[in-house]
């Protein structure tokens, strides 16, 4: 199948299925800045995700703000710095904590579930669930449409490149990119699980088929907004950076309290917010 | 303007705190630990042999961890428990296998793999029970890490006098407290970004999670901020301090905004045994990484020797 049939597909699928989303406010994490609440809608599958949404007080429209998953079982809280400034919506996967009721992701091992045949790995519903996340967001009243930005790893990359709105992409880490090549960096998790799958009988082949899907290089072209990438290897990212229509790339420096700040002051200067460090001095 | 190293981060201590712990570490022990590895060949490489580990702890419940050994040395290995952070999983630590440690990783209960019973959820864990010292959620959860020790006590591939603790965030202030319950077994500790020092000042200082848990809690009930105090007071890593015989590392970033840097300098100040602190100016809660790891690595190898 090819590139484009293949997430044709699954646009296809979740257009046919309505999200249904039922919001809960959550008195605890209600401020004087901003209104919390629990949102469960159904993605492809069907399959109920959850995910934590915060409405700034006040007059709106507010810029708005979507945390793509990261890879593990939990996803921090949107920080109340966040809640504060952006209608900001941290989406929890199927699979992940608060999205768990039927499947518990495992890890390690979610990184290879049906990654030998593209039509059944886990990643195409995951992705399924980060675009239901951002048709909820772009669909909320309290949204600025000019101002919508999305932040995380790879999949905030495939997210902005099949919902168009996104003005402002925010990338911290890569977990597909060129995944095939980085796996035989090290033994560290995540990326060990795809040896320990080739371990257990699977060929290379069917591995790269499926990853090529997901590898960010190949959605970048169709990513309309202004895209920072926080990279640790610049010229490892050459080929991700040039498929980008308007890259911008942040050289890390492993001073996370200096990097922090960088990518906070980033976002808020393209949405007209003060800047805010999570490090109160 | 702060100042983290000067800071006055207070706790008091519980008069029956030993006592508390006497009866935990009791409870543990009436349990036959029981055990039980699996090895897993697909996890498995060249050099590093991976098992999946279940053992019993506190309460009864059944405990998960990765176990890795090298495939070729010298055993008996020294034993390295890593501990993992409030959101992590713990990872199969193949990494620490491969420099010649006999590694386990610990999921305490709530951790995947070790949730069957006992599950508060993240957010969730820090705020269990917390009006309640006896059924606070993190008891067993403290008390997993105790037991994973004694697993490594119980291998015959593991040197009984050279086993350490390792972890950061959550896995550094673990480290701390179950150095303090095993004073005669544990050599060494390193433990970076400390959490679970401080517990009550720490909200004060921070809105990033997981401290954010309590200014929540307390949002919603006020009136339970004594009872609160009281039962964080059993689990604070600077009333454990005192008790920690083992030589100790401790990092720290100084713009940490999950631990902030004033309870990792008091739990610094708290320590009695040989001690070193490492600051990272312009660091938050990574505390130095991935350079840290180095002197991370350095540390563990000077007091456990990998490979003699």
């Amino acid at each position: 199948m090819t590139f484009d049939a293949y997430w044709a597909a699954v646009d296809d699928e979740l257009a046919a299925i309505p999200g249904r989303p039922v919001l809960d406010v959550v008195p605890a994490r209600t401020t004087d800045e901003a209104t919390f609440y629990t949102v469960r809608t159904t993605s492809t599958g069907p399959y109920r995700v959850y995910g934590n949404l915060s409405i700034p007080k006040g007059d709106g429209p507010f810029p708005g703000l979507l945390i793509t998953p990261r890879y593990g079982s939990v996803n921090n809280i949107p920080h109340p710095n966040d809640r504060s400034r952006y209608v900001v919506l941290g989406l929890m996967h199927r699979g992940q904590r608060l999205a768990d009721e039927g499947f518990a992701a495992a890890y390690p091992g979610l990184l290879t579930m049906g990654i030998d045949d593209p039509s059944t790995y886990i990643y195409r519903g995951i992705a399924a669930d980060c675009l239901r996340a951002a048709e909820f967001l772009m669909g909320l009243a309290e949204v600025d449409p000019a101002r919508v930005a999305v932040t995380g790893d790879d999949l905030a990359v495939l997210t902005a490149a099949r919902r168009p709105g996104f003005s402002t992409v925010r990338v911290t880490d890569l977990l597909f990119y060129r995944a095939m090549e980085a796996r035989l960096k090290s033994c560290m998790y995540p990326l060990e699980e795809l040896n320990d799958h080739l371990r257990g009988g699977s060929s290379t082949s069917a591995l790269s088929t499926t990853l090529s899907y997901f590898d960010p290089s190949q959605h970048a072209p169709a990513v309309a907004g202004r895209t920072l990438l926080a990279v640790d290897d610049a010229d490892w990212c050459g080929s991700l950076l040039s498929a980008l229509p308007d890259p911008e790339v942040y050289q890390v420096t492993h001073l996370d309290g200096t990097d922090n700040d960088f990518l906070d002051a980033w976002l808020a200067q393209r949405f007209g917010v003060p800047a805010m460090s999570k490090f109160v001095a | 303007m702060r100042d983290p190293e000067n800071a006055t981060v207070e706790v008091e201590l519980p008069t029956d705190f030993d006592d508390f712990w006497a009866a935990g570490l009791a409870d543990c022990a009436s349990y036959p630990l029981d055990p039980v590895l699996t090895e897993m060949p697909t996890l498995s490489t060249d050099n590093v042999i991976v098992y999946d580990l279940r053992f019993t702890s506190y309460g009864g419940l059944r405990i998960a961890g990765w176990y890795a050994v090298p495939r070729a040395g010298n055993a008996p290995y020294p034993g390295l428990v890593t501990i993992p952070g409030y959101i992590s999983e713990p990872t199969i630590p193949k990494e620490w296998a491969e420099l010649g440690y006999a590694a386990l990783a610990i999921a305490p209960r709530g951790k995947l793999r070790s949730n069957d019973v006992f599950n508060p959820g993240y957010p969730g864990l820090l705020t269990h029970n917390i009006v309640d010292p006896n059924t606070y959620g993190y008891r067993g959860f403290y008390l997993d890490v105790v037991r994973a020790v004694e697993v490594l006590l119980d291998r015959p591939d593991v040197d009984n006098l050279r086993i350490g603790l390792q972890g950061s965030s959550q896995g550094g202030g673990l480290g701390i407290s179950t150095a303090a319950l095993l004073p005669d077994v544990i050599r060494c500790v390193a433990a970076g970004a400390p959490y679970l020092c401080g517990i009550m000042t720490a909200p004060t200082l921070t809105r990033s999670y997981p401290y954010e848990e309590i200014n929540e809690y307390l949002r919603i009930h006020p009136k339970d901020v004594d009872r609160v105090r009281e039962t964080v007071a059993y689990y604070d890593g600077l009333n454990f301090a005192p008790k920690v015989q083992a030589p100790t590392l401790i990092y720290l970033g100084l713009e940490d905004d999950v631990c902030p840097p004033e309870t990792g300098f008091a739990l610094h100040r708290t320590l009695t045994c040989e001690k070193t602190l490492h600051t990272y100016p312009h660091c938050a809660h990574h505390a130095g990484l991935p350079d840290v790891m180095r002197v991370v690595e350095d540390f563990l190898a000077e007091h456990l020797t990998p490979g003699r």
